[in-house]
């Protein structure tokens, strides 16, 4: 079955794209509803925004293939995605993503089998006061080891 | 118009245009990738980089508009150095591999390299593998490691021909042009990608590794291959001394012309040029019981019209039919009508034309003959072939071409013209209809003889041979004013048209619509 935006999404949407002289300049709002309502974005998904706004499926694919933070794939109910830029490599992130791909047992990309938690790596978190740091659906942990790591995921249950 | 200065040259210019074609304008050439005229400028690929006299940084001449008195310089020592650097970047990540590459020769950046270029390596990193090899339209092969992303492609199929087949996806270091799930790009355009690709990263699968660029020759030609007549280019091969090849034509690209065809050709007109070479007749055939005898162009000339003459000694010159086609280009049109309407008050003239297709929106008319409106424009009416008042009211049938064989079958043609005395056929390639005649003329193609087309907006272009006539074959023109001299009706008036362009002349001052028209 084709996806569908829920009313209030709907609603909210026509509010954005209300604010813009061409209806494609809403297209990153409209892919961040988009985003919560699905979870993640697919082709099915992007064909139901490029319909919306007036485009191609292949613009919208455009644009989802660039920004990381769109999910073309269904991602866990924990997103993980920790900080492999400059900063926190030099605290020891490298050895931190190991430690989280032994854990949870998936590569970077992948979702662990009960559907709970995503691996993926990020540029730049905007935090190096904190490296090496992560961010878990939309909440920072910082100043991390690999205890650390074990306590915040222990309490995800 | 206002005043600026390019490299110290004063130019007059227009207010609104770019340093670009502004130095364009003045014959100085500014080094540019992702820029080309038919879209807006994109300034990605930063080659294009110029010095503004008062500005601090370079700036790009392809965006930046001119300012009266503004001073720029191309060739500065500043411009030089940033030229390498951005040809340092774009080569960082461009594989080397012009020998085996299908654009070497005629390649942007190869030239740029050689120009500005030719810098130590200075990155330690080994250059990214991609993919070097893979189908993404009907004739296209991409090669993402070539690519420097300019996005002349995706701009051509976003506002040429609003398909959108392809895209940049990724980013960065993995930014790629492809194609959605695996849709290839399909449009009756697509040629034109590679034509505008400045690297080797879109090659033509229909001309990827059957010679090289510099082997080939090109000359300016006219489409024949439906009414709109967009300008090209017939880029030959003249072959080597010590082998010959088994084709002389290797691609057919567009020719700038805003009057008819813009930057662009169609597909159909790109890809179908094997005509030029395949399948051709290069001997005068006489087809008797004893099986062929040889005969020169004079004694033939002499033969016709004596048979010619006869009929219209006798008065009976209603006898003669003649099948024409739009083929013909507009000089021998003119003179066909001369000669057997006017002279010899010949009424059976029929034409036969390559069947209808289907048009496009762009450029691609639904008429698949060059001179349709010319032949109008004439006072020809262009009545269809009835075979059996044809084979009724026939002793002599002269037809030019072999569409005939497009709109009946052979049995058909056979049994119409086996009534008929003598038949004779003005053809350029052989097949099976050539075996019902007595007589087969061998003739050169548009792309081989000189003439004029009107295409289906009125336009009249006059084109040149590129390739050398085959064997015997002659221009219908020649074998016309021959014959018209020969039949002694009106010598001194056809003995002034020794070219096209002097029958076209004529044509001026006798048909109102040809005035002035030829260019």
């Amino acid at each position: 079955m084709s996806p569908e935006f829920s009313d209030r999404t709907k609603k909210r949407i026509d509010k954005i794209v209300a604010r813009y002289p061409r209806k494609e300049a809403a297209i990153l709002p409209v892919l961040h509803l988009t985003q919560q309502e699905f979870g993640h974005i697919s082709d099915e998904e992007e064909k139901l925004v490029a319909e919306l706004l007036g485009i191609k499926p292949i613009e919208v694919r455009e644009v989802v293939t660039f920004y990381t933070m769109l999910n073309q794939r269904p991602v866990g109910k924990y997103h993980i995605q920790i900080c492999s830029n400059l900063s926190c490599s030099l605290l020891g992130a490298e050895s931190l993503i190991d430690y989280l791909k032994e854990k949870l047992g998936i590569e970077l990309g992948e979702t662990t089998e009960d559907k709970k938690f995503t691996l993926s790596t990020v540029e730049c978190l905007g935090a190096c006061e904190q490296a090496p740091c992560m961010m878990i659906n939309f909440d920072y942990y910082g100043h991390l080891d690999k205890k650390k790591i074990d306590e915040i995921l222990d309490n995800l249950k | 118009m206002i005043k600026i200065f390019i490299d110290e040259k004063a130019i007059e210019v227009e207010k609104s245009t770019t340093i670009l074609k502004a130095a364009e304008q003045a014959g100085i050439d500014i080094p540019h990738l992702c820029y080309h005229p038919a879209f807006p400028p994109e300034g990605t690929c930063r080659m294009c980089l110029v010095e503004i006299e008062g500005l601090p940084s370079l700036e790009l001449a392809c965006s930046t508009q001119v300012k009266d008195g503004m001073k720029v310089s191309t060739k500065s020592e500043r411009v030089i150095e940033a030229r390498k650097g951005v040809l340092e970047f774009l080569l960082a990540e461009h594989p080397p591999d012009c020998p085996i590459c299908d654009k070497a020769g005629e390649c942007s950046l190869q030239d740029y390299y050689e120009e500005y270029g030719q810098f130590e390596n200075q990155f330690n990193e080994f250059k990214e593998k991609r993919e070097k090899k893979v189908k993404i339209g009907k004739n296209l092969i991409r090669d993402m490691e070539r690519c420097i992303l300019c996005r002349r492609c995706v701009r051509f199929l976003k506002e040429v021909t609003k398909t959108q087949e392809l895209g940049v996806f990724e980013r960065g270091i993995h930014s790629e042009i492809n194609i959605l799930d695996g849709v290839l790009v399909d449009n009756n355009y697509s040629g034109n990608l590679a034509e505008i690709c400045p690297v080797g990263a879109m090659t033509d699968s229909d001309f990827r590794f059957k010679t090289r660029t510099w082997f080939l020759k090109k000359g300016e030609s006219i489409c024949p291959l439906c009414s709109r007549g967009c300008s090209i280019f017939i880029e030959y091969h003249e072959g080597f001394s010590r082998f010959t090849l088994p084709k002389r034509v290797y691609r057919i690209r567009s020719r700038e012309n805003h009057k008819v065809n813009g930057f662009w050709i169609c597909d159909i007109g790109r890809y179908g040029y094997s005509y030029i070479d395949e399948n051709r007749i290069d001997k005068i055939i006489v087809n008797n019981k004893e099986g062929g005898e040889t005969i020169t162009w004079e004694k033939m000339v002499i033969l016709l019209a004596e048979k010619i003459k006869r009929l219209y000694y006798i008065k009976k010159t209603s006898r003669i039919a003649l099948i024409l086609n739009t083929w013909l280009s507009n000089e021998e049109l003119f003179l066909i009508n001369k000669i057997f309407r006017n002279d010899l008050s010949v009424e059976n003239i029929y034409f036969t034309d390559p069947p209808e297709g289907e048009e496009d929106d762009l450029l691609l008319t639904s008429e698949r003959s060059p001179n349709k409106r010319g032949a109008r424009e004439i006072g020809l009416d262009l009545k269809p072939i009835n075979l059996e008042t044809l084979a009724d009211k026939t002793d002599l049938l002269l037809i030019f071409g072999s569409f005939m064989f497009d709109q009946f079958n052979l049995a058909e043609i056979k049994s119409a013209l086996d009534n008929i005395k003598m038949k004779i056929i003005f053809a350029t390639h052989s097949n099976e209809m050539n075996s019902l005649v007595d007589i087969v003329l061998p003739m050169s193609l548009i792309a081989e003889k000189e003439g004029s087309l009107t295409n289906v907006d009125g336009i009249v272009q006059r084109f040149s041979p590129v390739l050398m006539a085959q064997g015997e074959c002659q221009p219908e023109w020649k074998v016309l004013v021959n014959l018209a001299k020969e039949l002694e009706i009106n010598f001194r008036y056809y003995s002034q048209f020794s070219s096209p362009e002097a029958i076209l002349d004529e044509m001026g001052k006798k048909i109102s619509f040809f005035e002035k028209k030829s260019e």
